[in-house]
């Protein structure tokens, strides 16, 4: 693998990625491991700083759920808010939720107080930056949506990405990633200093289930490094900074779905994903960049 | 292997400091010294293309070479060069102003104006971040985008000063690596602009797709292109493909399918060094008519 490094050195000026396959990122004497069941669609996975995971139900549960990072235990960690899509805790210590059951963007204190963002949207998942900008996606309308860090509400894009899903943002926060899916790409754009988006392009392809023409892309996360993590059809697909697939981790269950992925437990290397009634996790070799 | 934490995301590497020892018996012939007497052309840099309608929110840096024998009541050949920062180098593994002197007051090539172009990349929004690489989206990708930008926005900005040709039999584009596929595929979907292509170790790999074409290239009708590809053995072997079978994979595609192509071989790793050691060869067969 130094070699490959060293070999890569190329000719020009430019930037360029280390090549890193899979094996640089999973060990497959740490294969998934049920590690929390009994759900009818889990969903929204997010991390806290130590590490805790929180998930949702969003068909069939109560509100948040937590997997403690040092009990692996599983609770109802706030109660009376079913059907959370997307979820993460901001820099304010609250978490901000998808409440797409209620079609609003929220934002809620660890003891349950809630906040309205916004109200009348389909959101699907959501990324919050460090700088207070909030992205959510709204799958049935093709539109990317902003809310500034002083509440303005902005359609960031609209009408390019078909069926966007899932969304995270990228190591430096300079770019923002959204998953098709009806479609093959994660496109990106460039975050400007007041949250907009430009330059947004198809930079990312997905592999395709063979026959069909949507790589049904889903959940998304970013690797500490700078790579990102999305959940299809067929499995976990990465990519690293410069857009280019690197590897394509398994799905837990080859019959079943995985929607919704996120590093957590205490060093953050442990990748998690929602797949239907279950959440399971594995080891891997590199760290998340959410929550840390 | 163990995670380098620091080279992790993206790195400015400097190719001539880490050359393998397969690398290392490929010099720089004479035609790549700077000589005595042979006229030299200019080289320019541009100001930095930011305005690009194709790759929108994009910026890059690129220069001109004018040999000093271009007339502008003649119409010059062209040449572009994709990660042209490398090739333009007065010090490089390429020296293309130089060997452009040297073959054009021989009278081994023709007239020919370089375009040495870089892959885009996003600007950071502040200093904290990195700009964001657009190479392997731009040059990676299959599809005529690449083709277009250079025929909608590069070729006519450079028309606006000097005279190029329209003939597409005068116009070549060069690449190393990502940059040799993206050469070949410009003049794959373009024929009509670009017929001359020079790929070095070329990424003729499942990058993004580009691992199709000698299927295409077989099962194509014949496109009227002249081709030149160059890899080591020693090279690439990663998860996106194998890029000395790939390239064998792609002689072997042209050849039965009846291209007007050159392949050679080396022994070289991911390097430029045996492109570049035999670049003046590689131009003098190009341009040969």
């Amino acid at each position: 693998m130094k070699r490959t490094l060293i070999s890569l050195c190329l000719l020009s000026t430019s930037l360029f990625a280390k090549d890193v396959s899979l094996q640089d990122y999973i060990s497959n004497d740490q294969p998934w491991k049920e590690v929390a069941s009994g759900y009818v669609f889990t969903d929204g996975l997010c991390c806290d700083a130590a590490g805790n995971l929180f998930f949702t139900d969003v068909k069939g549960g109560k509100g948040i759920y937590k997997l403690d990072a040092d009990t692996g235990k599983v609770d109802l960690f706030l109660d009376n808010l079913p059907g959370i899509s997307g979820l993460q805790i901001g820099t304010d210590g609250r978490f901000y939720a998808c409440h797409n059951k209620e079609q609003r963007i929220i934002a809620i204190t660890m003891k349950g107080e809630v906040e309205v963002l916004l109200t009348g949207v389909k959101c699907n998942d959501l990324v919050v930056s460090k700088a207070g900008n909030l992205y959510f996606t709204e799958t049935p309308t093709q539109r990317i949506h902003l809310i500034t860090k002083d509440k303005k509400h902005i359609v960031a894009d609209e009408g390019h990405v078909v069926k966007p899903n899932g969304i995270t943002i990228s190591a430096d926060e300079g770019t923002l990633a959204v998953s098709e899916y009806g479609g093959k790409h994660v496109w990106t754009w460039r975050i400007e200093a007041d949250g907009t988006l430009t330059g947004g392009a198809p930079y990312m392809t997905m592999w395709l289930p063979v026959g069909k023409e949507s790589a049904a892309g889903d959940g998304a996360t970013t690797e500490v490094n700078g790579s990102y993590f999305v959940t299809t059809e067929l499995g976990v697909q990465i990519f690293d900074v410069t857009g280019r697939l690197s590897g394509i981790i398994a799905k837990p269950d080859p019959l079943g779905k995985v929607v919704s992925v996120e590093f957590a437990g205490k060093d953050h290397d442990i990748l998690y994903v929602a797949g239907g009634e279950k959440i399971y996790g594995r080891k891997v070799k590199v760290k998340g960049y959410f929550g840390r | 292997m163990k995670f380098l934490p620091l080279a992790a995301a993206s790195l400015l590497f400097a190719t001539l400091a880490h050359s393998a020892p397969q690398d290392d018996q490929y010099v720089l012939g004479p035609d790549s010294q700077v000589k005595e007497g042979v006229p030299q052309g200019k080289v320019t840099q541009m100001p930095a293309w930011t305005n690009s309608k194709i790759y929108p929110g994009t910026t890059r840096d690129w220069w001109i070479y004018v040999p000093a024998q271009y007339k502008a009541e003649q119409p010059a050949n062209v040449m572009v060069f994709c990660d042209g920062g490398g090739f333009v180098k007065a010090d490089g593994q390429f020296r293309v102003p130089v060997v452009f002197d040297n073959l054009i007051a021989k009278g081994e090539m023709p007239v020919t104006i370089g375009i040495f172009i870089n892959p885009g990349a996003f600007p950071a929004t502040n200093p904290k971040e990195k700009p964001r690489s657009n190479r392997s989206f731009e040059y990676d990708s299959l599809g005529d985008v690449h083709a277009r930008f250079l025929i909608e926005e590069i070729l006519p900005e450079v028309s606006k000063t000097y005279k190029l040709t329209s003939d597409p039999e005068g116009r070549a584009i060069c690449g190393n690596s990502s940059g040799g596929i993206c050469a070949f595929t410009v003049a794959w979907e373009r024929p009509d602009a670009f017929r001359k292509v020079v790929s070095h170790i070329g990424s003729f790999t499942n990058i993004r797709g580009g691992y199709v074409y000698p299927a295409l290239v077989r099962k194509s009708e014949k496109k009227p292109l002249k081709v030149f590809l160059q890899d080591g053995k020693n090279d690439l072997d990663n998860q996106f493909g194998n890029w000395p079978l790939a390239n064998q994979d792609m002689a072997a595609s042209l050849k039965f399918a009846g291209y007007d192509f050159q392949f050679v071989l080396g022994e070289g790793t991911h390097s430029g060094k045996q492109g570049g050691a035999i670049l003046p060869d590689t131009l003098r067969w190009l341009w040969k008519k």
